[in-house]
């Protein structure tokens, strides 16, 4: 599989090793002298049988990512400034929409929506119970930035959770995001940083 | 499109909907709702770049849960409102917020809303459109003479205030009635006459000792949270601040005093005498400036006649008055009990002498200059207008009135007989959030939006050093789409009368903006444009006024010898509490779950007695009375309370409501219900704290009729060291350190 | 600390801090309450039932003592022999004293509460079951039951959009009790982590803290000894996991510092200061 091939090699990244401080220092001295890190990112391991969630637009996630290569956090802009990742506000569709493929059925139904200024009901795919304190941004933060993982393939990291999104047209859950899954990654991940504590999650 | 994005359309995206609140537990099923495609998601329309789905963003405006009119600052998530804070742009309460203030939120999401105009036919509201309900309006009041008009309302500033004085110009009436229980209104008179201001500011902070005749200054006071902090700072100087409260009834303030101090209700202004008597005539202060009448009435207050018939030790008289001439500067107030008596001009010109002797003005009494808007100024609420209000409907000199933001059905004693001339009134309008008394006898209802989702701006009355006008944004989208904002509705009686004025305003935000625009350069500070002070102002929630630096006169008014009262028998004070204030509060369920601060009674009302007074009528804690006045009675529990004066019974204020929702009605009894209508001469306004009554038991103590707050052993700490209490050697003896 | 660690140091947990705890701390979250200032007034009582969705349980309910108010202000009066409270009256804000060698968490026959490497006695609300050990055991009377459950009584609609999305509403079968406004904290965390910073004296504010008219409580980290309430605890000596430490030149000095029942050596994260009366 492609995501796992890039993780286990050596030269992607690095890794938080210690607290807030020092890591900075730790991290340019070894980005300096091209060091191998020393710890890599186990994905978390598990998978789900989505049920078919029919949305208000049937938004092929397909087109976007694979067909014309659009990064994930191009729409799901919060991903790496809040908890949420975020449905795109339809302005951002329209950004495109207002030129291309204006003809199509889906996007004529989406033109209609943005004319009425109402938003799209869409249905939840992914979440995790309200119990639960989960962020975006500090995963992406240590999976990726922090690593120097290349941010054109940051859909590799969605990956974890999120599954193939990009051979789905709407999303299907395939991941189970229940506590064994996190809690595996998270003892699996423990030399990466990742915290143990119940009061990290549970809120 | 983007071009139309105000504020307010902004405010029409939405975030997460349906997201709700986690259910833990362990037999919950719903707890894990996690069921793809069972919730929605709305995605914004256009976001602001600054609102992040999941990050609180903080919006300034300013609290009307009282007059105060502190800053607040709102956090908003996915467009709503959860949680207020103090505004720390906001100099007069610097980021603080009182219990009242915090609660605002649940009168804004309070269920018992009214969500719908209403009128009255066949005898009960029901509800109409609001064309209807304009309709209605413009068509009687077009009807209605001149000063035959009224507006009834409490304390009110800002352009609000501005549009509705110009409303009132156009109906051609002075008519503007502005009542509040929680007043000062006696304490305003006597410092016009006596500093040539009438709310000149205090400094607690600068005071080295604060001498209060019941002034709850850190309770139901006119700005509780500014005047608290300022006790923080007087507490903490170098020289720490010394408090001696005296009352007949333990105020919250009172809780925080070095000496507490019982007296004689009503009889203040003669321990004012006799300490003014002290300071002449045995400490020798000058009597420079003291009228030579009153100056011949100190001295007929020797200190034995003083201690006599105030009830306080003539020791502790002399000692108090001793520390006041060696502690300067210190600070003399005179509370509500003070101010509520037949003679309450009298008798807090008599207390407020002691600055005048003490040298006090100009040091920590100080002039709040001259706001440069007068204009925007608040109408101070009182009881005066109350009284007025009921003689003029009885007197049938009313044909329509429009009643917002005060009570007065709730808060008129049943001896004005104003329940009863209301009937006199042929056009009642409430302008309401809540079903409350008042507006259940109302001919016509408008729906109101809360202060959270209304425009506006407030000018504090007593304001911090830096003068500022305080602004009020929608923090958030309307709850109901059918209320509207009280400065909407101004404008829309406006242009009802003067079309050609205010039709160019599109509604009251287009009239603030061009408000705001209007203001002289001096305020817009460094902005640059309309637009930067308008958003700056936003930004903060404080436009910064300068209002120059001013002096103090200080005078002595004659005012009337005490008369003396040997009637013995109980006097009823009704006081009001931080918390359900004067009753306007008692439809919030955070308010009514929050202990009273010193009886710690929740959801009730009680009558607080002496112990001893008690035992000799032979009633036992917890006992079910009955208080009665010459104009009625209320039957409730007792609470015997060592921190009363005995001649004195205290019933809080703010329950006893007949209507104001699930949380309010039918809890408790309404004191104000049964008081006499007594009115001090001079100012006219009503003295709430003159009342006899008589306590008679009725019933036998019940546990379960009275809730309190348990504390363990009762009231003692039983040993224990849990709040230890040092002598102020302990912290003087480290000053600096 | 998870619960497997928990299972694995089950004997280290129970020892006190006095035997050297048991923890890497990150963080050590106090307070220092001037009693001196506290009037009383319920502002932070409050704040508190508003930032942590806190039910309100009504008249009957809370005369049965199942009140969930998290921070309350208990009320003494101290000279009881007198015909008048002279001193006034005493006010205690009372709430969860967090603890360093929590009575309640050994107790706990499931480990729903534990500590945290922020020195917090945690409540994992997931995992109570309602077995009410803890609070048999806490000598501060400060852990609140759900006897019921409170969401519809509650927050009747649409008062349930005043509820705080960083914190559970718990339910039925639940206890509950104040969190240092866990939820506050964590948001500072998350954002000093993002920004690759620690996290700073004065950011974390309770809501308590925040609302207080006389700012009577100060919050911070004990571990950070720059911070206010470490300088607080030190002028005052109060010292962690040192127990009715015979404070030098208590004559001399403005030691009011003091924790309460520190002497049944629960090391709890709360330090008062002795209220003032001048006596004259």
């Amino acid at each position: 599989m492609v995501v796992k091939n890039r993780l286990i090699n050596p030269g992607a990244g690095f890794v938080r090793t210690g607290l807030a401080g020092m890591v900075f220092l730790v991290m340019l001295l070894m980005s300096s002298m091209a060091m191998a890190v020393k710890y890599d990112v186990v994905p978390p391991s598990g998978t789900h049988t989505g049920e078919d969630v029919p949305q208000p637009i049937e938004f092929p996630h397909d087109i976007h990512v694979k067909d014309n290569d659009i990064n994930c956090m191009y729409c799901h802009t919060y991903a790496r400034r809040s908890k949420v990742a975020g449905i795109p506000p339809t302005s951002k569709c329209m950004g495109c929409h207002k030129v291309i493929a204006t003809d199509k059925p889906r996007i004529k139904e989406l033109t209609k929506y943005w004319e009425d200024k109402e938003s799209p009901l869409w249905k939840k795919v992914h979440d995790v119970p309200d119990f639960v304190h989960f962020t975006h941004e500090k995963h992406l933060k240590t999976l990726a930035f922090d690593r120097e993982f290349p941010v054109e393939d940051i859909k590799e990291i969605c990956a974890f959770c999120h599954g193939d999104v990009e051979n789905m047209t709407v999303a299907n859950k395939v991941k189970p995001l229940n506590m064994g899954f996190c809690i595996n990654c998270h003892i699996a991940n423990k030399d990466l940083g990742a915290p143990g504590d119940c009061w990290k999650c549970h809120k | 499109m983007s071009g139309k994005m105000n504020r307010r359309n902004f405010l029409k995206v939405m975030g997460w909907s349906g997201a709700g609140v986690a259910l833990t537990g362990c037999d919950m099923p719903t707890t894990v709702t996690l069921e793809e495609g069972k919730e929605e998601v709305v995605s914004y329309l256009m976001p602001e770049e600054y609102v992040i789905p999941g990050v609180g963003v903080w919006y300034a405006s300013t609290c009307t849960q009282c007059a105060a009119g502190c800053g607040i600052h709102g956090r908003v998530r996915e467009g709503r409102v959860l949680k207020l804070e103090g505004n720390p742009d906001a100099a007069m309460n610097n980021g603080k917020l009182c219990m009242m203030g915090q609660a605002g939120v649940q009168g804004h999401y309070n269920p018992d809303r009214i969500n719908t105009p209403m009128m009255r036919t066949g005898g009960s509201l029901t509800p109409i459109s609001w064309d209807k309900a304009l309709g209605v309006l413009e068509e009687k009041l077009g009807t209605v003479n001149g000063d035959r008009f009224a507006w009834f309302t409490g304390t009110i500033s800002g352009h609000q205030s501005v549009l509705l004085t110009n409303h009132l110009d156009t109906m051609g009436s002075t008519n503007h009635y502005a009542h509040e229980v929680v007043n000062n209104a006696v304490s305003r008179a006597v410092n016009q006459d006596m500093l040539g201001e009438a709310n000149p500011r205090l400094r607690l902070d600068k005071a080295k000792m604060i001498v209060s005749f019941g002034a709850d200054f850190m309770g139901a006071s006119q700005s509780p949270v500014q005047y608290a902090g300022q006790y923080a700072k007087f507490r903490t100087n170098k020289e720490r601040g010394l408090l001696v409260q005296i009352e007949s009834k333990m105020s919250l303030t009172g809780g925080s005093a070095d000496l507490w101090l019982a007296i004689k209700p009503g009889t203040e202004a003669v321990l004012a005498l006799g300490m003014a008597n002290l300071l002449l005539n045995k400490i020798k202060i000058s009597d420079a400036g003291i009228p030579a009448d009153v100056r011949t009435l100190i001295d007929t207050y020797d200190i034995t006649k003083v201690a006599q018939m105030t009830g306080v030790a003539g020791d502790r008289i002399q000692r108090v008055t001793q520390l006041l001439s060696e502690r300067a500067p210190s600070l003399v107030l005179a509370g509500a009990g003070v101010e509520g008596q037949a003679q309450g001009y009298a008798a807090t010109a008599a207390i407020m002498m002691l600055n005048h002797i003490l040298g006090n003005v100009g040091k920590t009494i100080e002039s709040a200059g001259d706001f440069p808007f007068p204009q925007l100024m608040a109408k101070q609420g009182g009881t005066a207008d109350l009284v007025a209000f009921a003689e003029a409907a009885k007197a049938k000199k009313l044909d329509a009135v429009i009643f917002h933001g005060s009570n007065p059905i709730y808060s008129a004693p049943k001896s004005l007989g104003l329940t009863e001339a209301m009937a006199n009134i042929g056009f009642k309008v409430a302008i309401s959030q809540f079903p409350d008394e008042t507006t259940m006898a109302a001919d016509l209802v408008l729906p109101v939006d809360s202060y959270l989702e209304d425009w506006g701006t407030q000018v504090p009355v007593d304001q911090a050093e830096a003068n500022a006008i305080h602004v009020q944004q929608p923090l958030m989208e309307k709850l109901n789409a059918e209320t509207k904002g009280l400065g909407d509705i101004l404008l829309t009686l406006l242009k009802q009368r003067k079309k050609d004025d205010y039709g160019q305003f599109e509604d009251y935000y287009a009239y603030l903006r061009n408000a705001f625009a209007a203001m002289p350069t001096s305020v817009k500070n460094a902005a640059k444009s309309n637009d930067e002070f308008w958003n700056m102002a936003l930004q903060t929630g404080v436009i910064k006024v300068d209002a120059g630096t001013k002096t103090l006169q200080s005078t002595v008014v004659s005012f009337a010898a005490p008369v003396e009262d040997n009637n013995a028998g109980l006097t009823l004070l009704p006081s009001p509490r931080l918390g359900l204030f004067d009753g306007r509060h008692a439809n919030l369920p955070w308010l009514q779950e929050a202990p009273d601060q010193i009886s710690k009674v929740v959801w009730d009302s009680w009558v607080e007695i002496h112990p001893d007074t008690a035992a000799k009528m032979g009633i036992g804690n917890l006992d079910l009375v009955e208080v009665s006045s010459a104009q009625g009675s209320v039957k409730l529990r007792v609470v015997l309370l060592k921190g009363m004066h005995a001649d004195a019974v205290a019933i809080p204020l703010g329950q006893g409501h007949e209507a104001y929702g699930r949380y309010a009605k039918g809890l408790g009894v309404n004191p104000l219900q049964i008081l006499d209508a007594t009115t001090d001469g001079k100012t006219g306004e009503l003295a709430m704290y003159s009342t006899r009554v008589t306590v008679k038991r009725v019933g036998p103590a019940d546990s379960l009729s009275i809730v309190r707050m348990g504390t363990g052993a009762g009231d003692s700490q039983v040993g224990r060291k849990l709040v230890v209490t040092v002598p102020v050697e302990q912290v003087r003896r480290t000053e600096g350190t | 600390m998870s619960l497997d660690n928990i299972l694995n140091h089950w004997s280290d947990y129970r020892k006190g801090a006095e035997e050297g705890g048991h923890h890497d701390y990150e963080h050590r979250w106090a307070m220092a309450i001037n009693l001196d200032l506290c009037i009383g007034c319920n502002a932070c009582s409050t704040a508190c039932y508003a930032e942590n969705n806190l039910a309100v349980v009504g008249k009957e309910k809370f005369e049965r003592g199942q009140a969930m108010h998290w921070m309350r202000i208990e009320r003494y009066w101290d000279q009881q022999e007198l015909e008048h409270p002279e001193q006034g009256a005493s006010f205690l804000p009372m709430m969860c004293q967090q603890c360093g060698a929590a009575t309640c968490e050994p107790v706990c026959p499931v480990a729903a509460t534990y500590h945290t490497p922020d020195g917090l006695n945690a409540q994992v609300y997931n995992r109570c079951i309602g077995s009410r050990y803890c609070s048999n055991n806490c000598p501060f009377r400060v852990r609140y039951f759900n006897f019921y459950s409170y969401y519809e009584s509650s927050w009747p609609e649409p008062m349930e959009q005043q509820l705080n999305p960083d914190i559970s509403v718990r339910d039925k079968g639940v206890m509950e009790k104040c969190t240092f406004c866990v939820q506050r904290i964590r948001t500072v965390k998350d954002k000093a982590f993002m920004e690759d910073r620690s996290v700073q004296d004065g950011e974390v504010v309770p809501a308590c803290a925040q609302a207080c008219p006389t700012s009577a409580i100060v919050f911070g980290d004990t571990m950070d000894e720059g911070s206010v309430v470490s300088k607080l605890w030190k002028k005052h000596q109060v010292e962690r996991g040192v127990y009715q430490k015979t404070k030098l030149a208590k004559k001399d000095a403005d030691l009011r510092g003091y924790r309460i029942f520190e002497e049944l050596n629960v090391d709890p994260s709360v330090m008062y200061l002795e209220r003032v009366r001048e006596d004259i």
